[in-house]
This record gives C-alpha cells, sequence and structure tokens, in this order.
C-alpha cells in the first residue's frame, strides 16, 4: 500500500517484534504495543498507525488470530493470539533476523 | 486473498468497520489513561486497513460503475453511435464464428454423439446389409446401424407428385442411437417396412404442423406409409453439415446399400476399435468376399462428429482454413469499429479535459483514472456485444437461410451457444482494451501542458484513421477479389453445352421398378416419346450429369498389351449414345456407342485420362482390366468437362454405355438439346414423363440452372467477403465523417479568421479536402501494401486464371475510398465553408 505512512520500523521487523510479543499469550493491541515498548527498555515506540495494519496483515496472512473479549479495566478488547502458521514463521523470522544482526554487527565492528 | 474470503469481506463489512472504530477508540482510551503512546490518526488507519480488504478497490469499481452509467446516459448520441459500431463490429464476427462452428463441428442430435464413429471397408463407401450383419455379428461395437443418404422417394398428396429427399434406415436406427422426437417415436425394429419419420420442415410445410398425422399413412413411391414420428426442428443429422433430408424410412429394397455407423462399447477408444475392425476385415475377405474390392485393404473408421472428425477428416481442412480467413477479414471489420469508438471516447475526453485536470490535481492517482476509464469503455463493450449478439443471430439466421442452388438439403441450425458467448466475450475483452487504453493514456500524458494534449489527440486521431482506412481498403480487396472470381467463374466453360440443354432428373418409385428390365424399359419410353416434342433435336438418359452429382472410382488399371499395372483415380459415368452429341461434348478420336450392346465391353475415355494413364498407347483399341476379370476395350476419346467445381482442375473421365451396366439405381437423368430455347420445353417434357408414368418424380430444369452448385463456392465467397467489405467500408465511412465533423469544429475559429481576412470559400474547402485526402492517400497506400501481402493465401480459393493481386481490383478499391472518404467529408466541408467569421471569432 504505497500511501501507508512510513512505519517506525521495518516492516518485516514490526511483524516479528507482534508475534514475538504474542507469544506471551494472547493481548490486544494495545497491550502490544505497550510490550513491545516495554520490552525494548522503552526505546521503541510502536504507532497505532503501524500496529494495526500489521496485525491486519497478520490475520490475513494467518499467523494470528483475534477474538473479542473483556479487557483487565471490563471493556471489549479485541484479543489477538499467535496460531500455529505464527509460530512457524516466527521461529524463522527470527533465526533470519539473528543472521542479519550479527552479520551487521560484525561489520560495524570493524 | 481467496474469493470466499473476500466475498465473507464484503458481506460483513459493515461489522469490520465498527470492530475497527471499537478497537481503536479501546486503544485511544487506554494510551489517553496512560499517555504513552502517541495519537494516530484514526482515518488513515482505516483506509490502510480497508486498502489491506479491497473494500477500496470494488467501492471504487462500484463508484465508477455509476459515474460511467450517469456519464453514458447525458450523451446518447455518443452511446447509440458506439453501440452501432460495436454491435455491427462483434455482431458479423460471432456471426461468422456461429456459421463456420455449426458447419464445421456440430454434433448430431444424438445420445452421446461422440460414441459414434463411422467405418468404411475396402474401396466402397457403401456396404451390403451381408457386411453389416456380419460386423453386428462381431460384437466388436455395442450396435452397427445403416444410413442410406442418396435416396429420394416420391410422395404423392393425392394431386401431384413430388420428389424428396430420403434417407433409407436399417430399423435399428432410431432406438441404437438414441434420436430425440418432436412428436410420436422414431421407427423400431418390430416395425414394418411402411414406417415413415418426417422432419420438421417437411411436416410444416406439407402438413402444416398438424400434429395428428402421426399415425396415419402417406403415399411415398406409391406404397401407403404410416408416420410414426416427427423430429424436432434443431435435429441435426448423423451426416453433419447441416444436411436435413425430408423424411427417414426403412429401406424398400433389399439390395439398398448402407453407409456403417457403429456406437463404441464403452470406455474402447478408436484405435482398439480400429484394431479390432482389422481382424474382422481379414475374416470377411475369406468369409463373404466382394469381387470388387479387399475389404482389408482400407479400413477406415473415425468419429462422426465435432473436432476428431475434423482432426481426421483431410478434406474438411480447406474449408476450416476458409473459415478461419473469414474469421481475419472480420476481425478487421471489428478493428475498424473499435477504432471508430476509440475515436468517439477521444473525442468525448478532450470536451472532458477539465473534469480530469480537476481530478488528477485533486490527488487521484492515473492509475484510478485509467480504471475509471477503462470501466466506462467496458460498460459501452458489454452493452456493444449484447447488441452485437441479437445482430449476429439475425444474420447467421439470414445467412443460413439463403438457399443455396444444392443437389441436397442443406439447412444450417445456428443458435447461440456456449462456444458463440465465450468469442464474442473474448472479442469484447479485446475491444475493451482498443476502445479504452488508447484514449486514456492520451488524456492523461498531457496535463503539463493543454496546448500539446490537443495537437496529440489530432494527431493519434488522423493515426487512427489511417488505420481504418488501412484496414477497409485490405477489406475492400479480399471482397473485390471474390466479387472478380464469380465474375471469372461465370465466363470459364464448363465443357459441355449449358445454353441449349435441358435435363430431367428422374426417381422410380421402387415397388414398381425393382426389375432392372422394367427400368430399361422405361428408359427406352422416355428416349421414344420425348424425341418426339417438337423442337427437341436429341435425348440421351445417363446415370449422372456433371455438377449434380458425381461418381470416382479409384482402382488399378491392368493394361492387356504388356501386364502393366496402373493405379487410376476418375470420374465415372453411364450414358447412352447420343450423349456427347447432346451435350457438345467433341470426339478427339475414335466413336461413340453402339445403339446394341455387343457381348465386348467398350468405354469412351476423356483426353485427361488418355495422357495420365495410358502411358503413350494409341487410345483407340488400347484393352485393360478394371473390375473383375473382363477386359474393357477403349472406342472414342472426348474432350473433358468440369464435373464438380468450375474452378477445379481437370480431371480423368470414363464413360460405359448404359446399357453395359448393372443400373441398380432408380434414379436416372435425361438430358436433351433444344433448337428452340430450353427455358421453353420444360413443361413439353414434364407432361411426356408425367404420361409416361405418373408415380415418378421428375425434375426438370434448363441445364443452365441445374450447374448452380459449380459456382457454389465462388457465390459464398463472394456473399461472404463482399458482404464483410462494405460492413468495413461503411463503418470507416462514418469513422472519416466523425474525424473531419469534429477537425471542423476544432478549426472553426481559424477558419473564421481566414475568412475574415479574404480566404474565399473556395480556398477553405479546398484546405479541408486536402486534408482528407492526404489522410486516404496514406492510409490507401498502407492499405494496398497489406492487401499484397494479405491476399496471397487466398489464391487457393480462386479459379485459375486470377491473379490475387489482381491489379484491377486494387484501382477500383482505391477510387471506392477516396469516392467514399470525399462522401464522407462532404457534409463538414460544407459546414466549413459556411462558418461565419463573427461568430466563429467569438467561438470558444
Amino acid at each position: 500500500m504505497g500511501k501507508a505512512a512510513q512505519p517506525a520500523l521495518l516492516r518485516g521487523t514490526l511483524d516479528l517484534l507482534i508475534l514475538h510479543a504474542l507469544q506471551r499469550g494472547a493481548m490486544h493491541g494495545y497491550a502490544v504495543a505497550q510490550t513491545i515498548h516495554l520490552l525494548s527498555d522503552e526505546v521503541l515506540k510502536v504507532e497505532e498507525g503501524s500496529l494495526y495494519p500489521a496485525l491486519y496483515r497478520l490475520e490475513l496472512d494467518g499467523a494470528i488470530s483475534s477474538k473479542w473479549g473483556l479487557s483487565e479495566n471490563k471493556r471489549k478488547a479485541k484479543y489477538y493470539s499467535i496460531t500455529k502458521r505464527g509460530k512457524k514463521l516466527v521461529s524463522e523470522q527470527q533465526a533470519t533476523w539473528d543472521r542479519l544482526s550479527t552479520a551487521v554487527g560484525r561489520v560495524l565492528a570493524r | 486473498m481467496n474469493l470466499r474470503g473476500l466475498f465473507l469481506k464484503i458481506v460483513r463489512r459493515r461489522r469490520l468497520r465498527q470492530d475497527l472504530e471499537a478497537e481503536l477508540a479501546f486503544h485511544q482510551e487506554m494510551s489517553g489513561q496512560r499517555n504513552s503512546v502517541p495519537l494516530g490518526h484514526v482515518a488513515l488507519i482505516q483506509e490502510q486497513a480497508f486498502d489491506l480488504w479491497k473494500f477500496n478497490f470494488i467501492e471504487n469499481l462500484w463508484r465508477d460503475l455509476l459515474y460511467a452509467l450517469r456519464g453514458l446516459r447525458r450523451s446518447p448520441a455518443f452511446v447509440i453511435s458506439a453501440l452501432l459500431s460495436l454491435g455491427l463490429g462483434i455482431g458479423i464476427n460471432a456471426a461468422m464464428f456461429s456459421l463456420g462452428v455449426e458447419f464445421l463441428f456440430s454434433e448430431p442430435s444424438m445420445r452421446d454423439p461422440s460414441s459414434l464413429v463411422s467405418i468404411r471397408l475396402g474401396s466402397n463407401s457403401n456396404a451390403s446389409s451381408e457386411v453389416l450383419e456380419f460386423l453386428r455379428r462381431t460384437g466388436i461395437f455395442s450396435d452397427v446401424v445403416g444410413e442410406n443418404d442418396e435416396a429420394l422417394a416420391n410422395y404423392n398428396n393425392g394431386a401431384e407428385t413430388r420428389r424428396v429427399f430420403a434417407v433409407y434406415t436399417t430399423k435399428n436406427y432410431f432406438t441404437s442411437l438414441g434420436v430425440p422426437m418432436a412428436e410420436g417415436r422414431g421407427i423400431i425394429p418390430s416395425d414394418s417396412k411402411e414406417t415413415v419419420v418426417l422432419s420438421d420442415r417437411f411436416w410444416r410445410t406439407r402438413f402444416n404442423s398438424d400434429p395428428s398425422i402421426v399415425g396415419r399413412n402417406i403415399n411415398l413411391d406409391g406404397r401407403l406409409c404410416m408416420v410414426t414420428g416427427i423430429l424436432p426442428e434443431q435435429h441435426r443429422s448423423l451426416l453433419g453439415f447441416g444436411f436435413s433430408p425430408d423424411v427417414y424410412m426403412p429401406r424398400w429394397l433389399d439390395e439398398t446399400t448402407f453407409q456403417l455407423y457403429a456406437r463404441l462399447k464403452p470406455g474402447m477408444s478408436i484405435a482398439q476399435a480400429r484394431a479390432a475392425l482389422k481382424t474382422v476385415a481379414k475374416r470377411m475377405d475369406s468369409e463373404i468376399p466382394d469381387p470388387h474390392t479387399k475389404y482389408s485393404d482400407s479400413v477406415v473408421i473415425m468419429p462422426v462428429a465435432g473436432y476428431e472428425r475434423f482432426a481426421t477428416e483431410s478434406e474438411l481442412l480447406p474449408i476450416g482454413i476458409f473459415f478461419l480467413v473469414l474469421l481475419l477479414i472480420t476481425g478487421l471489420v471489428l478493428l475498424i469499429a473499435c477504432i471508430n469508438v476509440a475515436a468517439l471516447v477521444l473525442t468525448r475526453n478532450s470536451a472532458r479535459r477539465s473534469e480530469i485536470a480537476i481530478r488528477l490535481s485533486l490527488g487521484a492517482g492515473s492509475k484510478r483514472l485509467v480504471q475509471q476509464f477503462l470501466v466506462e469503455s467496458l460498460i459501452l463493450v458489454l452493452l456493444g456485444t449484447a447488441t452485437g449478439l441479437v445482430l449476429a443471430q439475425g444474420m447467421a439466421g439470414l445467412l443460413a437461410r439463403i438457399q443455396l442452388p444444392l443437389p441436397v438439403p442443406i439447412h444450417l441450425q445456428i443458435s447461440p451457444d456456449g462456444r458463440v458467448l465465450a468469442y464474442s466475450a473474448v472479442l469484447g475483452l479485446l475491444s475493451t482494451l482498443v476502445c479504452g487504453l488508447m484514449p486514456a493514456w492520451q488524456s492523461l500524458r498531457p496535463v503539463i501542458t493543454s496546448n500539446v494534449h490537443r495537437e496529440g489527440g489530432a494527431r493519434l486521431r488522423r493515426l487512427l484513421i489511417m488505420a481504418q482506412i488501412a484496414a477497409s481498403v485490405v477489406l475492400l480487396i479480399t471482397g473485390s477479389l471474390f466479387l472478380r472470381n464469380l465474375v471469372n467463374a461465370n465466363s470459364i466453360s464448363p465443357g459441355f453445352d449449358v445454353r441449349h440443354t435441358l435435363r430431367a432428373d428422374v426417381n422410380l418409385p421402387p415397388s414398381a421398378y425393382s426389375a432392372p428390365q422394367r427400368r430399361a424399359e422405361y428408359i427406352r419410353q422416355v428416349l421414344y416419346q420425348v424425341k418426339a416434342i417438337p423442337g427437341i433435336q436429341s435425348v440421351a438418359a445417363a446415370r449422372l450429369t456433371p455438377f449434380t452429382d458425381n461418381v470416382s472410382y479409384g482402382s488399378p488399371l491392368r493394361f492387356l498389351d504388356n501386364g502393366e499395372m496402373k493405379h487410376a483415380y476418375f470420374k465415372w459415368n453411364a450414358v447412352t449414345p447420343e450423349y456427347f452429341q447432346v451435350m457438345g461434348i467433341a470426339f478427339k478420336n475414335g466413336r461413340t456407342f453402339a445403339e446394341r450392346a455387343s457381348g465386348e465391353n467398350v468405354v469412351i475415355v476423356n483426353d485427361i485420362f488418355a495422357q495420365r494413364f495410358l502411358n503413350r498407347r494409341p487410345p483407340i483399341g488400347t484393352t485393360f482390366q478394371w473390375v473383375g476379370h473382363s477386359p474393357y476395350r477403349i472406342i472414342g476419346v472426348v474432350s473433358g468437362t468440369k464435373t464438380v467445381t468450375i474452378g477445379e482442375d481437370p480431371q480423368p473421365q470414363l464413360y460405359q454405355p448404359l446399357n453395359q451396366i448393372d443400373n441398380d439405381s432408380l434414379r436416372i437423368q435425361f438430358v436433351m438439346k433444344s433448337a428452340i430455347p430450353p427455358v421453353l420445353q420444360l413443361e413439353p417434357v414434364r407432361r411426356v414423363l408425367y404420361r409416361i408414368d405418373p408415380m415418378a418424380g421428375a425434375q426438370v430444369e434448363t441445364m443452365y440452372s441445374s450447374i448452380g452448385l459449380a459456382f457454389l463456392p465462388s457465390q459464398v465467397g463472394a456473399v461472404l467477403m463482399g458482404m464483410t467489405g462494405v460492413l468495413g467500408l461503411l463503418l470507416a465511412a462514418i469513422g472519416l465523417y466523425g474525424v473531419m465533423a469534429y477537425s471542423v469544429t476544432r478549426r472553426t475559429r481559424e477558419i473564421g479568421i481566414r475568412m475574415a481576412i479574404g480566404a474565399s470559400a473556395r480556398n477553405v474547402s479546398r484546405m479541408v479536402m486536402n486534408d482528407v485526402l492526404k489522410l486516404i492517400a496514406i492510409g490507401s497506400i498502407v492499405g494496398l501494401v497489406i492487401a499484397l501481402f494479405v491476399t496471397k493465401p487466398l489464391a487457393m480459393f480462386l479459379v485459375p486464371g486470377l491473379n490475387p493481386r489482381d491489379p484491377l481490383s486494387f484501382a477500383v478499391v482505391a477510387l471506392v475510398m477516396i469516392l467514399t472518404g470525399i462522401a464522407a467529408a462532404w457534409s463538414p466541408v460544407y459546414r466549413a465553408i459556411h462558418v461565419d467569421p463573427n461568430i466563429a471569432l467569438r467561438y470558444e
């Protein structure tokens, strides 16, 4: 989608982060953003402008599924959980990411 | 995304939107509480999600559709001219396509036609009932049936006797083939010989579609036959090609031979059946030998219909090629029509320039605009295709109804089927691209400077019109070639006298004439009594007359002088001695047959036969063995005649005396030479024939009208190609008119200025005319060059001696094009010279 706002993160990276976050269990969109924010020691901020399109795309791909439920403050919220296909995807992408990041690290170390 | 998912999303669209809103609201609420995630752009997210779900695409499409419909409704003149162009273009294509498909690929109206095969054993096309029974007993096939479609019957309605086209069948014909009936039932094996099934046409024309005829008796060949049923109107016969005889009846004489058809057992392939049939043919050679042929020499088994028959029967190939060329030619007509529409759309779009500019400046992507233009042309083409299909139905019906001068009844069943619809859909799609893409691209390119755009648009339109002229030149040249072909064919001599002769084609009722002596007596009577008619100079009997029917033999000849064997293929006829004198066929050598048969077998051959097979022997007295063991001696050499088509190469011919052959046919023909115009002799001859036997159906006609079949290929070609050419010219003239009218309107201001500073009407008209002539000249030259290449493969359809690059046709076409151009430009020119400078300067 050419018109999309520039994501704060590389697209593939955001997908990986979302899937990784969801591996801890089902959570709503806001919680996903929060989890990533906290886990990155408050370095990464995921804006909803990129978060929700990414979530919908992952859902269309069948990597995650969604269900309406009640949030901790008793509000209706949409809970996302990772599917089998998503788990497979996350391990693949993690391996790719590891290779990439060590490679980049090596280059920058020299 | 799969279609089902897409569909579900469309259905649940509202809920998805509500979900999205609720979710974003929740998110904002949460982040508002903790204030840690910045507020995003709700509308943008929504749009992205909708893009993801493909809603926008569909909504845009829907919006474009409504928008286009509204726009089209506002300009009915544009819509009507576009629809007419497209309708005619697609219509003629679909019509030709359905004719070709019906003629070449139709399947008989019978149960499971793909499992039906036709069978030919040995060199005979027909087989005796002995062979048929033998085949049935082998059990290779589920069933074997026979039909003899060369039969005629005499139908007597109480007042007069008429010849009708009959098919003799085996009694299991209707049950085995599974022929659906409109009324009553088919003939069943337990029926008597006196039964008959009528065709819908015969029932309609003779019995006024009276359903109570079923179960009643009608008089055929002097016998009362019970009508068991009526075939449906859309019945397609086993033979195909639109062959539709009047009546089907069980064979009457035991000698009647059959063309064999069989139904394959389930799971059996044609190759397997062929292998089995070969073994059977060998057994037949030893158990029921035929003196004339060996069954196992040639075992032919092929599908009766559809694509398989086309693939196996090589004789159909030229017809297939002809239809293909025809489709290419009519494709050109469609191209011209599309160019017309494209030019119209272009004109319309240039009037919509400001609208397009506004949309572009508001941020519409060019992809979106192209999509909108394409949607517009898609609507046009859809409507055009529908118009075209209606027109095609009319045109094909009209073409199929043209009565061809054929000796057999041919009626093609033209009905729109899936194939025609699919073909039209493909044409429609291509037309959309031609009509829509070019103008769309043209109107987008330019926004940078509007002047460039206008010039560009005009240039493109001129290019289009030149392409159109070129295409119609090609069309006209093929059309005129076929017209010239028709003229040339008419001037070719068939090799016999057609101006002073007439012909009677008699079919004897089998009940009274089953004995050969009775038939010989009848012939003697006719020869004697017709000769007594005043003005008749001579009369002869013959088994065949050229162009109405033909029999050919392909068999080995063994010459008795040195034992040489030669395989010969020749046309055959059996005639009485005066035949050559009546027909004006000259003797090159020798003499005609003697009145009384001697014991010796004699033949007369034509010069081609002598050249090709006799190997420089002096023809007279040469003796050869042909069928069986008795020798045949050549006693005369005559000049050749054409036999099937007027354009054919000279064929070897062999004549036998009628009284020396075993005349097993109930059909006999008489030829007469008249001192007065032959058309005046029709009635006297009819009266004499009726007096001799009122039960014998006779068709009497002048030789000139009976050779119509000879001109069939050139007539069909001339009608189809000529029609296409005229249609193309018409469409091109409309296009030319449109372009010139537009160009004059565009230049109104310029013309006004010119006239204001002193240009005369003549100057202005010359200016506009020059413009037209330049377009026509360039277009015609391009067209003529293309035609030089395109017409080359057409040579195979033309009579010998006609050059496909016939300079006369080319010159005439160029002239016609120029005249048409001037006619089309006339009204715009008239408007141009009547431009009032005062108004023109205020224009725009």
